[in-house]
């Protein structure tokens, strides 16, 4: 429909003759572009500058220097009536659309909007002009669609829609053009006609009007139909709009209105009637044959191919989406189903762990119940039904008190403000313990835990309870109880009686030592003959005496000191000390029985032996009871030490040629009161306990000793000693 | 006449054994029976070597050899326990009350002298 005009205007120029069916056409168009419109307020503001630019017959500047044009006879005509004044502002198009954008000048002729354009000025309504672009090229370019465009020269208008507009157009077809921006068409144009550039982008109405004096033909590259209007400065703040809008809808109704008078003058300014009218309507006919016959067929063929391959492209292009949205749509619907899916797996699970959880409190081997703050049971478990041995219409609604909580507990305390406590805040009694009550009457003690259950503002709803059942454990405790108590009382006894063996035992110690210290004091000084001379009678007796009380200090001794070690009373020191000088004193002391006894007693003591850390005394009394042992138990031959040092130990051997121990009679070699022998004959002195008290302080002193023994033949008893001893 | 030894002994029998045994050896000997008078004995006669048993009455010995160490008159003098205490940590009782030796009673006559004349040089 829009191709019409411009084919017409085309002809105009060869033809004078098709005036006449211009006219019919551009009667055509106003009746196609005939538009509705409603009556708005007047522009307040006298003055209205309008831009002009070079782009006629929409908007020109005449031979005489006055702006010419469609858009301006029709802004003259709104500005009469709406008693406006005009001032028009000459320059290029996008020095307008500069001016416009920054408030110089009101109005702007012949623009197309764009949503882009709608963000800098405002549009009125109603559209002025459809229009559309197209390419103009010599005759021999060969440019028969866009196509053939590829890696030509085409100038376009700076700052265009259509260069916004052709730039995408041509990308969509992934050409390679060059765009030549020229500010104004008619230099477009020169530039064809000189061959600057391979075509120029004009919109169809100058191209119409102007191509064929520059030489040059339309092509079949067509695009970006748009609608044209006035474009005011942002928000219009003049209120120009709705005026514009206002005439336009009356203009466009009225066939004989300026508008279309205007249209008309426009698109036939150069044409001159010469012929007569008859054949002005004979022309008539013939230009409307001619031009159905050579235009309608021959050109709009041309156009329609070219739509028709544009359509294919589209129609391409449109398949392709439609084909990827089909895929977007599966894909989406795969991954619906798969949510579905997943979604129907949750509520299985969801319902899975429900259902586990359900279970969960109802058979936990635990009592759960929810009561309100009053106390009213709204919530129990399976668990504390049979506990309780309630059913669940006995207890939901009750008060705890009086069915699971007795108003008393057996010791006493007052449940009942325990529960008013617990109700009142429960983070407190978080953890507690009282006895609860079955329905038979049994008391059971119960571990509670309590947590507040809360809405949202906080206030309490309901108190959540879980309790365990602890009445075992809480008789185990009583019973542990006394069984502890029961211990301290023995403990307190025993310990009262080891105070008393202790006190018994020093007693003991310091009255039986007493009256020897006389006996075996005055024995001693009269065998000394301190207390005068005496006869070989009154010597062997008192000599008898002596020994006797000297036998029974030792048992006395050894009876001592027996009952402190198993009385754990015996501290033993740990001080260095020569231990050379020791078994050296030892050797002193016991010289006088070899000697009696006629026996060899010598030593051997390696030089590495020297201080030690040990208790001295103690270390004194296992050698002389050893050497003791060893002369006592030796009636010819030797007894011989020998000391040496192995690692971190000191071994001394004491080592006899004496009657030796039986191999049957070891185990008891080292027990109290056993001296071997002592059944048969009496034959030895001694308390039986030496060996065993040995025994006993070699372990105090971290040391040990070892027995060997042939029967008849002699003995060896070794003393094995930490050099250091620790202390434990 | 050698050195004085005052003998703290409320034993009868005890102190007649020890005073027979240290005059038989020459010794110039003084006796007090009581923890007490032993101190004043030992103030008054600043004697050379002081034996002293540790269960007395009035005041124990302990006590007796701390409170002869504390004043300066007295502090020199060494003092040897005589005792029948032989239990735990007696000796060390002893020796940390300020006595310089400690002989186990019963006493040995054969060693008792020796043992006695080893504090005696000592000083």
């Amino acid at each position: 429909m829009n191709d019409m005009p411009k084919r017409t205007i085309t002809f105009e120029g060869q033809y004078k003759k098709t005036i006449s069916g211009h006219l019919f056409l551009g009667v055509f168009i106003l009746l196609l572009s005939f538009l509705m419109g409603t009556p708005s307020a007047r522009a307040d503001d006298r003055v209205v500058k309008v831009g002009v630019y070079e782009n006629a017959p929409k908007v020109f500047t005449s031979g005489s220097g006055k702006p010419s044009g469609i858009f301006i006879d029709i802004i003259e005509y709104i500005a009469k009536e709406e008693d406006w004044e005009l001032e028009y502002v000459s320059g290029t198009w996008a020095e307008g659309l500069d001016r416009l954008a920054r408030g110089e000048i009101d109005l702007m002729p012949d623009v197309a909007f764009t949503a882009e354009r709608e963000k800098k000025y405002s549009f009125h309504k109603i559209q002025v002009l459809s229009s559309w672009f197209q390419a103009y090229a010599g005759r021999d370019s060969g440019i028969r669609s866009i196509l053939d465009l590829n890696g030509k020269r085409i100038a376009i208008l700076e700052k265009s829609v259509q260069q916004e507009a052709f730039t995408r157009f041509s990308e969509g077809f992934g050409l390679h053009i060059k765009l030549v921006p020229v500010p104004d068409y008619k230099t477009m144009f020169e530039m064809a006609a000189r061959g600057d550039v391979d075509a120029a982008v004009t919109n169809q109405f100058y191209g119409a009007m102007h191509a064929r004096q520059y030489g040059l033909v339309d092509t079949a590259v067509v695009f970006e139909p748009s609608a044209l209007f006035f474009a005011a400065s942002r928000n219009d703040p003049k209120q120009l709009l709705e005026a514009i809008d206002r005439h336009l809808s009356v203009l466009k109704k009225d066939t004989h209105s300026p508008y279309y008078n205007s249209l008309r003058r426009w698109t036939s300014e150069k044409v001159r009637f010469k012929v007569p009218l008859w054949l002005q309507i004979l022309a008539l006919i013939a230009g409307i044959v001619l031009f159905m016959s050579l235009a309608g067929s021959f050109v709009l063929k041309r156009q329609v191919n070219a739509r028709t391959r544009e359509l294919r492209q589209i129609n391409q292009e449109m398949e392709k989406r439609i084909i990827e949205r089909t895929e977007k749509l599966e894909q989406a619907n795969q991954k619906l189903l798969a949510e579905i899916e997943e979604r129907a797996k949750t509520q299985k699970a969801l319902f899975i762990s429900e259902t586990m959880y359900r279970d969960l409190v109802e058979s936990a081997n635990s009592v759960i119940l929810r009561w309100t703050a009053e106390g009213e049971i709204t919530f129990i478990n399976k668990f504390a039904l049979q506990f309780f041995g309630f059913s669940l219409e006995e207890i939901i609604g009750q008060n705890i008190i009086g069915t699971i909580v007795p108003e008393v507990e057996t010791s006493g305390r007052d449940l009942t403000s325990l529960v008013y406590n617990v109700a009142k805040n429960p983070k407190a009694y978080e953890g507690h313990v009282n006895e609860n009550i079955k329905k038979n009457g049994q008391r059971v003690w119960v571990a509670w835990t309590n947590k507040p259950l809360l809405d949202e503002s906080g206030q309490l709803v309901e108190i959540l309870s879980i309790g365990t059942d602890i009445t075992k454990l809480v008789e185990a405790e009583k019973e542990l109880r006394e069984t502890m108590m029961e211990l301290d009382r023995a403990k307190v006894r025993a310990e009262s009686a080891d105070r008393l063996k202790s006190a018994f035992l020093a007693t003991m110690s310091h009255e039986l030592r007493t009256p020897l210290n006389s006996i075996i004091g005055f024995t001693g000084i009269l065998l000394q003959r301190l207390g005068g001379p005496l006869n070989e009678e009154q010597e062997k007796q008192l000599g008898m005496v002596y020994n006797s009380a000297k036998h029974l200090l030792d048992l006395i001794n050894d009876v001592l000191d027996i009952s402190k070690i198993e009385a754990e009373q015996l501290n033993v020191v740990n001080e260095p000390f020569d231990l050379r000088e020791s078994i050296e004193k030892v050797m002193k002391s016991s010289q006088p029985l070899a000697d009696k006894k006629g026996i060899e007693f010598s030593a051997v003591i390696a030089p590495e032996i020297g201080w030690v850390t040990s208790d001295r005394r103690r270390v004194e009394q296992i050698l002389l009871n050893l050497i003791s042992n060893a002369i006592k138990f030796t009636d010819q031959g030797y007894v011989r030490l020998r000391g040496e040092v192995r690692g971190t130990d000191i071994v001394i051997d004491v080592r006899d040629s004496g009657i030796g121990i039986k191999q049957e009679d070891m185990g008891i070699l080292f027990n109290a009161f056993q001296q071997i022998e002592s059944g048969i004959t009496r034959k030895y002195d001694g308390t039986g306990l030496g060996l065993s008290i040995c025994k006993k302080l070699a372990h105090l002193l971290g040391g040990e000793i070892r027995v060997e023994s042939e029967w008849g033949k002699g003995s060896t008893f070794s003393l094995i000693l930490p050099k250091e001893r620790e202390i434990v | 006449m050698k050195e004085n030894i005052l003998v703290i002994e409320d034993n009868e029998q005890n102190l007649y054994l020890v005073k027979f045994i240290l005059e038989k050896n020459s010794y110039q000997v003084h006796v007090a029976t009581d923890g007490q008078a032993g101190i004043e004995k030992a103030t008054d006669l600043k004697p050379d070597l002081i034996l002293l048993d540790i269960q007395l009455p009035v005041m124990d010995g302990y006590a007796v050899a701390q409170n002869l160490r504390a004043n300066p008159l007295t502090a020199k003098i060494p003092i040897v326990a005589v005792t029948s205490h032989a239990m735990v940590g007696d000796r060390d009782k002893a020796l940390s009350s300020g006595c310089n030796g400690y002989i186990e009673k019963p006493i040995n006559p054969d060693t008792f002298i020796s043992e006695v004349e080893l504090h005696l040089i000592k000083k």
